[in-house]
């Protein structure tokens, strides 16, 4: 895609367009109570009075003129009073504040608390003896290596993700058309001040909220402000209490699509509408992420166990007689010893992976940890406009021979076709094609019709491109019969007509074609055509009219009549002369045709999406600007009103109730409009979304769409929002994910949102939520796994502090398994597939169902930890033993064994060793616990691959789970084996054989596993699923 | 507010009384979950003893199963001071040398002659004392020759119960670690040691003479049974007296053995075939 092919109401511009670069001056820092209440001010209703004011009162308000406009001294003294004509745009984070996030967030603390631990341990050492070991000092760089290298990894991720947000941002300068002291000025948008007379002609965007003055035509397009659809025409009469939907309004930053209009600006800057929204929305406060609040709860887990261990143990320690300062380092080491180096990267790596999977897929995830809150989502609230619906208004139904025919509306025309043989289909055809001021731009021929830009009325284009698909060319049908005559569109008499020559060249009559407002046409018609005959409009033709009429109404759709007449030769002979302003033709006694209905109809993709999003447990809520109608027809058409199920009013309708007597608990499903949502109290909108299953709120501003985010929120649900609109962005940035779409959205919304859907696709969200469900159970393996050799890493320290035996593994082993073999397992657990139709089950609960959780800890840290622990000492004890220190001389050895000055040390044989060959054997024994902690790990990644199924129905496809295997066997291999690993990490070549050592315990782990599946799968809910189903 | 409700919560973890519930559990709960562990620990208790005692079945019991890491044979003095590989005593502070005179006396306790004689029997020399098992028959218990502490004539500490310390001509007595097999020298030529200054010391290493002669491990002390074989096996050992060393400075010294069939050890072993320490005699009276 690219922004070029945009469709004609796309919103890619926004009000970014006008805002300035030089940010930081203009902001005034505020106290913060007074932020809040802003705050709170911003959440009320627009406070524009200005549309129920004369143009008079207006002009008085602001010192201006309705003729000369503001005088240039005005002017400047306002611009002044008021700053630039733009907004503030929204506080940008510095780089290396974000740098620093990466650097210091979330799991990053732990690993930076080991380090400090670590180099503090090293301190005391090196204060208290005269050779400290290093290990505690290079533990601290490697853990803080880790740290700042995964830092830089993810900062670079989302600093990618960051840029494609960049290009999105298109500064084009704007200008406006003033008059100040009677002159037409252009000047640059930014020196607009209120009370400036400013003029906007069709194509232009407005400038700044103005009160119309007067209009010719004017129509705007207010659909990145309330969501609606069409363009509303734009007059100087009050139509509406409300500002938003009053006529005489036009908004900063909206479009205005056709005519010409004159007003006074009455609020300019921060001050507008969307300046106030776009305020609102940068002022939001967002909340952690669930993956960010589930990676907090496991470092409370993780930092429990260590501090427990760590503390048990030093208090052994100096039962044991070791000094406080001894005690000391080992409560550090064993503390250190608790933190999965490995974890904080190949959860960043998880997550990118999946970021970058669903980047294919079109979503563009701006925030790592947003990757995940798709899964956990429990509601979607949805905009309409642009997001369900295609946001282009076209023919849905048409009527004729007394029959409803349905059009094709999908996007790639794959739908139904009817039939279009019938001579009144053809007539009507004719009527749509000529009777519409609609065409194609020019240069477009090779793009499918749907695609083409139309320049015209929204459904003018619509009929446009029906009459198109259907029949064909519509500029030769317009060539054929040459327009003589025509009256446009107005609202007085709400038709449009025009006269044409017909195409047979022997027929001198003139065809006259007319659409307009059903029942305007009616009235105006005489006969109808019926199966390509005339016949005369008799009541029951006039009933089935109305029926057709009110279903097709019901279904929110946009109605338009159309009629036509041949003028008699003998009144109007070749030549007449039509005179359009004095009428001097017929215009009544027409033929009826038929009435065609347009709607912005929903995308192909989105039925299939609420549905799969409603079998995953999610609650789909429509919030929209638009009428209740048209929401509530659309809510059906794409499920979110599913079949069979009815509001308060459709009971009462059906059984012909008023509907204060119908229970509200019958009603599954609802539609809420927004003046009534205003009413509602905090406990009464609990009580709709609670008891509701089905919602759709209509005619929202706005601030009731974040009400409405909020109000989910505040029942525990992890809400998405998704949307285009400026209207929406509040709304996007409360949510606990914001979804933006890529091509029509607005770049306000597309700032505030976490998630960027690139081909604008709804379906794209199931994805996503598909995506962040899997990662979610697919850590929990991978953190599993990891977790696992971290108690064959603890013990062997344990049991050198406790019964004094050679150490069985050191430092750079551990880290070798951490950040070495371990890494790749881990991660190609993300590549996992789903054990069952992950769609198909409810979200998780925030509050119970946890990624880490006690039973994780207790099958990892508890039991095969503890296998994994044993294999490891049984190649320790036997390589020692092979090397003629049996077990039994090893308990106590320890303070001879590592005393450099006895080189003597006697064996179970008699043998003697120096020191140096004993350590030789000590870090062979460290590289052999290393290898069988690689052999356990075989048999703990292939248990970790379920959680409830067996590997033999989960089966061996994650290719990279293989390669996993290998590799990690290579490395550890490499390491054992590559010439001169004994002087770079201290470990040696191992006898074949003890390779083997631990075999017996991979095995026991895979049975072990097996069976407890086994058992888990035939006793749901039993005490083994309660205690070790994680 | 806020606080006190987690204080409740808190409270209500570690003990809730409306569902008994200790740390989140009932009692049965907990009683369930530790006999599972017990249960559960205790068969892998049983496991891995099971997998120790299958492996202990596999050894031999009178030779290690591997050696490779003992090919070059750890050499080590006597005295040893505590932790430090320096000897350094003042010839006018009786109790800066007696401690080593004590640890010598101790140290060659086991080969007094009387000892020796009673325990193990005289060998001819110069040859390899082998006592090959003949197949399965294990021709245990081995002998041993005896090593007489005679042998070390003036370092032997009988006619001059100080080694010469108190003369400023100290004995160190060297020692090559046992390995079990080890045949060192071959085609009949005994290993033996020589001791050496170090870089710019060897000006100060004055004279040395070696007991037995010639600083000889005679090759009927070899090859070495074990332990259990070879209950009062006698380690050989070479005494070095050092007859004119400078006094008053450091002197760094390095003792190496001299066979034809032990390869150089390590580089990062410093003991291994070779040995080294610090000698410094200090002369001045206060």
């Amino acid at each position: 895609w690219n922004t070029e092919s945009k469709p004609n109401y796309g919103r890619s511009d926004s009000y970014r367009v006008a805002t300035t670069q030089d940010k930081d001056d203009r902001s005034p820092k505020k106290k913060k109570g007074a932020a809040t209440k802003d705050m709170d001010d911003l959440k009320k209703e627009v406070p524009i009075t200005e549309h129920k004011m004369s143009v008079e009162e207006v002009c008085r308000k602001f010192q201006t003129d309705i003729v000369q406009g503001l005088t240039n001294a005005k002017a400047a003294e306002f611009l002044i009073r008021d700053g630039p004509n733009a907004l503030t745009p929204p506080p940008t984070t510095p780089e290396w504040v974000k740098f620093c996030r990466q650097l210091f967030g979330g799991f990053s603390i732990l690993l930076w608390t080991g380090a400090i631990l670590c180099f503090l341990a090293y301190a005391i050492q090196a204060a208290t003896e005269e050779d400290p070991a290093g290990d505690n000092l290079y533990l601290g760089i490697v853990l803080t290596a880790v740290v700042v290298i995964t830092g830089c990894f993810s900062y670079f991720q989302e600093a990618k993700s960051s840029k494609i947000m960049e290009s999105f941002k298109n500064m084009v300068p704007q200008q406006a058309l003033v008059i100040r002291e009677g002159e037409k000025v252009q000047i640059n948008a930014e020196e607009v001040v209120a009370g400036d007379l400013i003029e906007v002609k069709g194509g232009d965007r407005i400038p700044a909220d103005i009160r119309v003055v007067s209009a010719h035509g004017c129509k705007v397009d207010n659909s990145s402000l309330t969501g609606e659809s069409e363009p509303q025409s734009r007059s100087p009469d009050c139509t509406h209490d409300n500002p938003l939907e009053t006529r005489n309004v036009a908004f900063f930053s909206t479009n205005c699509v056709e005519g010409t209009a004159r007003g006074i600006v009455i609020c300019t800057g921060d001050r507008t509408v969307m300046g106030r929204i776009a305020t609102l929305t940068s002022g939001l406060e967002t909340g952690k992420t669930p993956i960010a609040k589930e990676i907090e709860h496991f470092i409370h887990i993780i930092t429990g166990v260590a501090v427990f261990l760590g503390v048990t143990f030093f208090i052994l320690a100096i039962i044991l007689g070791y000094s406080w300062l001894e005690a000391v380092i080992f409560l550090i080491g064993i503390i250190v010893a608790n933190v999965p180096e490995g974890l904080l990267a190949t959860v960043t790596v998880c997550l990118t992976l999946t970021a970058k999977r669903m980047a294919k897929k079109n979503c563009l995830v701006k925030n790592l940890e947003a990757v995940e809150t798709l899964g956990s989502t429990s509601t979607i609230c949805s905009d309409k406009t642009g997001t369900l619906t295609q946001n282009r208004m076209t023919v849905a139904h048409m009527w004729f021979d007394n029959q409803i025919h349905e059009a094709d509306t999908t996007e790639d025309q794959s739908g139904a076709s009817f039939d279009k043989s019938s001579v009144t289909w053809i007539g009507l055809a004719r009527v749509a094609g000529l009777c519409n001021r609609a065409q194609f731009k020019a240069g477009q021929d090779s793009l499918p019709i749907l695609k083409r830009d139309v320049a015209g009325d929204a459904s003018e284009s619509a009929l446009l491109k029906c009459i198109e698909l259907s029949c064909g060319s519509v500029r030769a049908m317009r060539d054929r019969n040459k327009k003589v005559a025509e009256i446009p569109f107005n609202s007085t008499n709400k038709y449009q007509l025009s006269v044409h020559e017909t195409e047979d060249p022997n027929d001198n009559r003139y065809l006259l074609v007319m659409k307009g407002a059903p029942e305007r046409i009616l009235d105006r018609c005489s006969t109808i055509l019926l199966q390509g005959k005339e016949q005369p409009m008799d009541e029951e033709m006039k009933e089935a009219f109305q029926n057709a009429y009110m279903e097709l109404g019901g279904l929110g759709e946009r109605v338009l009549g159309f009629c036509h007449v041949m003028l008699p030769e003998d009144q109007y002979p070749k030549g007449f002369a039509f005179d359009t302003d004095d009428v001097n033709f017929q215009t009544d006694n027409l033929c009826f045709v038929g009435l065609m209905s347009m709607i912005d109809p929903p995308r192909a993709a989105v039925p299939d999406a609420v549905g799969k999003c409603r079998s995953a447990g999610i609650k789909v809520i429509m919030v929209t600007g638009d009428h209740p109608i048209t929401a509530k027809a659309i809510a059906k058409g794409v499920g979110i009103i599913s079949e069979g199920n009815e509001t308060v009013e459709d009971i009462a309708a059906r059984l012909n109730i008023p509907v204060s007597q119908v229970n509200p608990r019958d009603a599954k499903a609802c539609v809420i409009h927004g003046t009534d949502l205003k009413d509602l109290s905090q406990d009464q909108m609990d009580d709709i979304l609670r008891n509701h299953t089905e919602i759709v709120f209509a005619r929202t501003s706005p601030q009731q769409k974040l009400i409405i985010v909020e109000g989910c929120q505040r029942l525990g649900a992890i809400v998405a929002v998704t949307g285009d609109g400026v209207n929406d962005s509040p709304a996007l940035k409360k949510a606990d994910i914001g979804v933006a779409m890529g091509i029509s959205g607005s770049d306000v919304s597309k700032q505030a949102a976490d998630m960027i859907l690139l081909d604008d696709n709804f379906a794209s969200i199931v994805t996503g939520v598909e995506e962040g469900r899997l990662i979610f159970d697919n850590l929990k393996k991978s953190i599993a796994y990891t977790l696992t050799s971290n108690i064959p890493e603890i013990t062997p320290f344990l049991l050198f502090i406790i019964v004094n035996i050679p150490l069985p593994l050191g430092t750079i082993t551990i880290l070798c398994i951490d950040l070495g073999t371990d890494m790749v397992p881990a991660i190609s657990l993300a590549y996992e597939a789903a054990e069952s139709d992950i769609m198909k089950r409810q979200p998780r609960n925030p509050f119970r169902d946890k990624l880490v959780n006690e039973r994780l800890i207790s099958i990892a840290y508890g039991q095969i930890g503890m296998i994994q622990a044993l294999g490891g000492f049984f190649a320790y004890f036997v390589i020692l033993a092979e090397n003629g220190f049996l077990p039994s001389i090893l308990v106590g050895i320890r303070l001879n064994w590592d005393d450099r000055s006895v080189n003597d040390l006697e064996d179970s044989y008699g043998q003697q060793w120096t020191y140096e060959q004993r350590k030789i054997v000590e870090f062979t024994c460290h590289t052999a616990f290393f290898v069988s902690i690689v052999v356990v790990q075989w048999a703990d990644v292939i248990i970790c691959k379920t959680r409830r199924n067996s590997v033999f129905q989960q089966g061996m496809r994650n290719k990279i789970l293989i390669f996993g295997l290998f590799e990690e066997t290579a490395l550890a291999a490499f390491l054992s084996y590559c010439p001169g690993m004994d002087v770079a990490l201290r470990m040696y070549p191992l006898k074949p054989t003890w390779w083997f050592c631990a075999f017996p315990y991979s095995f026991l782990i895979f049975v072990y596993d097996e069976v407890r599946k086994l058992l888990l799968r035939r006793n749901p809910g039993g005490w083994v699923e309660r205690e070790t189903y994680y | 507010m806020a606080k006190d409700g987690e204080k409740g919560e808190w409270k209500e973890f570690i003990w809730n009384p409306r569902t008994r519930e200790f740390l989140g559990r009932t009692a049965s709960s907990w009683g369930l979950i530790i006999l599972f562990y017990i249960v559960f620990y205790i068969f892998l208790a049983g496991l891995f003893a099971l997998t120790m005692y299958v492996m202990l079945q596999t050894l031999d019991d009178h030779k290690p199963t591997w050696q490779d890491r003992l090919s070059t044979p750890g050499m080590v003095i006597r005295p040893k001071a505590d932790e430090t590989f320096e000897i350094v005593y003042n010839i006018h502070d009786t109790e800066s040398w007696d401690m080593y005179a004590q640890a010598l006396d101790k140290f060659l306790g086991p080969y007094n002659n009387s000892a020796q004689a009673q325990k193990n029997d005289e060998c001819v020399p110069d040859k390899h004392f082998l006592q090959e098992d003949s197949g399965d028959v294990k021709n245990n218990p081995k002998r041993s020759c005896q090593f007489n502490r005679t042998f070390l004539e003036e370092c032997s500490g009988i006619n001059d119960r100080y080694y010469g310390y108190h003369e400023g001509k100290p004995c160190i007595i060297i020692k090559l670690n046992r390995v079990i097999g080890m045949l060192p020298g071959k085609d009949g030529q005994a290993p033996f040691v020589t001791c050496g200054a170090k870089r710019e010391d060897s000006e100060k290493i004055g004279e040395l003479m070696y007991f037995p002669p010639n600083g000889t491990f005679n090759l009927m002390y070899y090859p070495y049974y074990g332990k259990k074989a070879q209950v009062n096996y006698s380690q050989p050992l070479v005494a070095v007296k050092f007859l004119n060393v400078t006094t008053n400075q450091d002197v760094n010294i390095e003792c190496k053995i001299n066979a034809n069939n032990i390869p150089l050890g390590n580089e990062r072993d410093k003991f291994a075939g070779r040995v080294s320490f610090k000698l410094r005699i200090n002369t001045n009276t206060n």
